[in-house]
């Protein structure tokens, strides 16, 4: 009786085992490669050569101030959180943009920045700090100037002595404002660059795969394995989502419409990467703290064709499943609408000599369930409500001045 | 001298990819393309990096004994019918080797790389997984 009892309970803690541990799908070792290939996660840290302050504690303390500061409009209305709110994983929740003005694009959530190559959904800007500095001066958003934003240090000392610890030099100390407006750039940059997703689900079971531990990566949810073997099999998701941040970094047309108002479009990579080249602020100009320029690779080799209108940069799905509303205009809703979007693609809309890969999926509902569980996964444990930084606290003339 | 002339004689009547020249760039992991007017090598980095930037040495030689003179470079995906994003510069490293900077392969998967030496496109392809 009792080794009937025994053998009851030792067949039913198995049968938990198999709930609790799942199982692993038959991934080949060319599936495994192409899992392993995102990761690992968190990736290692690095600075941007072209902000000297990129990695700086004081700028990121300057920086962490400035963007809750609706100071730096001149309006006193716009402050970077107020499109890059941390409850809504540093964007917006609005299909688009407003600032002083409707703008035509989706806020994009702030993540992840220092692994990307280019800045805004069509690329106008090279670097984090030039992505940081265009909206100042919009008239459409901050509508500032660099006169304004220096006149802001003038008239408030602990901006001023936050400003003077951070580089060393105070704003209205024989500088320019032009340079005082780069700097509160690069500052707003120092502190972006700490903004970061954690470790995911997906992380975990990636990290098991690339160590061969089975058992481990048995543990992840079998519909997210299938929407996984669909992200890099028959859905080809992989072609443009690659590497650790889930993004090629470069920019693609997936049938999303480009008409923002009646006869009028939004040409996306092709107009910004224009607009890039006639800045002052890209990497190759004066203001760049690279003084090799290694880091204008992009800038420098980047080629404008006919292809790139109506291409939009292809955005990180880190965090995707809490960054809605999704595309670069804010147009589809949900990551399911997502999903669907690419299985019934409208291939006519795609532009003539772009990318022909993109082909309807024509996903059944399983499989798209399958691909909305693994595209979950990508979240981590904060989701859309991301830790609020402290700001820093009143700065110490005495200790500014002794740091210089 | 008899031998000579009748060397030269021979050399003009083989057709041109028949005169062999080697391009000068040797070792581990360089590739040979063998083109009508032209032989290239060139060496890449193994793995091929995705989606970031890298660097090519190759060098060139003419058959024909002629100097090669701005080479040019590029990689497209026929299958999808498009190239890179980016145009490669070419730096010349004297005697006929060049390196190639600013190549950037966006996607996974076959991309065919082609060099330009004066008049002939010489093509090899490249995986990147």
């Amino acid at each position: 009786m009792l080794l009937v009892r025994g053998a009851l309970l030792l067949a039913a803690l198995l049968a938990v085992r198999v709930v609790v541990a799942g199982t692993l799908l038959d991934f080949s070792a060319q599936e495994r490669r192409q899992i392993a290939s995102f990761g690992p996660w968190p990736p290692q840290a690095q600075r941007d050569p072209s902000n000297r302050l990129s990695g700086n504690a004081a700028a990121v303390a300057l920086g962490t101030r400035l963007f809750f500061d609706a100071r730096l409009s001149p309006s006193g209305q716009i402050a970077c959180v107020s499109c890059h709110q941390p409850n809504h994983g540093w964007a917006d929740a609005r299909q688009r943009a407003r600032g002083l003005a409707d703008l035509p694009r989706n806020t994009p959530a702030l993540a992840n920045l220092q692994l990307q190559r280019w800045f805004g959904w069509g690329g106008g800007a090279d670097s984090l700090w030039m992505a940081s500095l265009r909206p100042l001066l919009d008239p459409r958003e901050f509508a500032s100037s660099a006169a304004a934003i220096a006149g802001m240090y003038q008239r408030d000392p602990d901006l001023a002595c936050l400003y003077r610890r951070a580089f060393g030099q105070g704003p209205a100390e024989g500088t320019d404002h032009e340079t005082v407006l780069v700097n509160t750039a690069k500052a707003l940059a120092a502190f972006q660059e700490t903004l970061a997703t954690g470790r995911a689900p997906f992380d975990e079971f990636r990290d098991a795969i690339a160590r061969g531990d089975d058992a481990a990566a048995a543990r992840y949810p079998r519909a997210a394995q299938q929407g996984l073997r669909l992200f890099i099999g028959r859905g080809n998701c992989i072609a443009c989502h690659n590497g650790a941040n889930f993004s090629n970094g470069e920019f693609s047309d997936v049938g999303v419409p480009y008409f923002i108002a009646p006869g009028k479009v939004d040409a996306g990579r092709h107009d910004d990467l224009q607009r890039l080249r006639a800045s002052p602020y890209n990497l190759l100009g004066e203001h760049s703290d690279d003084a090799g320029r290694s880091s204008a690779t992009a800038t420098r080799h980047a080629v404008l064709e006919p292809r790139h209108w109506g291409e939009f940069r292809v955005p990180s799905l880190r965090n995707v499943a809490v960054s809605e509303p999704y595309m670069h205009n804010g147009s589809v809703p949900t990551l399911r609408d997502v999903v669907l979007h690419y299985s019934t693609l409208d291939e006519s809309r795609i532009h003539a000599s772009s990318q022909p890969l993109l082909r309807a999926l024509r996903l059944s509902p399983e499989e798209t369930d399958a691909l909305v569980a693994f595209l979950e996964t990508l979240t981590d444990a904060h989701g859309a409500d991301r830790p609020r930084p402290p700001l820093p606290a009143a700065c110490d003339p005495a200790g500014a001045a002794q740091e210089r | 001298m008899t031998a000579r002339l009748a060397a030269l004689a021979a050399a003009l009547l083989l057709p041109p990819s028949a005169i062999a020249c080697e391009p000068p760039l040797r070792g581990e992991g360089v590739q040979k393309i063998e083109g009508q007017a032209h032989v290239v090598a060139w060496r890449a980095p193994t793995p091929l990096p995705l989606a970031s930037f890298f660097s090519l040495e190759f060098a060139a030689c003419a058959r024909d004994g002629s100097r090669v003179e701005a080479p040019r470079i590029d990689a497209t995906m026929p299958e999808h019918g498009h190239g890179m994003n980016y145009r490669p510069t070419i730096e010349a490293l004297g005697n006929g080797r060049f390196r190639a900077s600013g190549l950037l392969l966006h996607m996974p998967g076959r991309w065919q790389l082609s060099f330009t030496v004066g008049d002939e496109t010489l093509r090899a392809a490249l995986t990147v997984d």
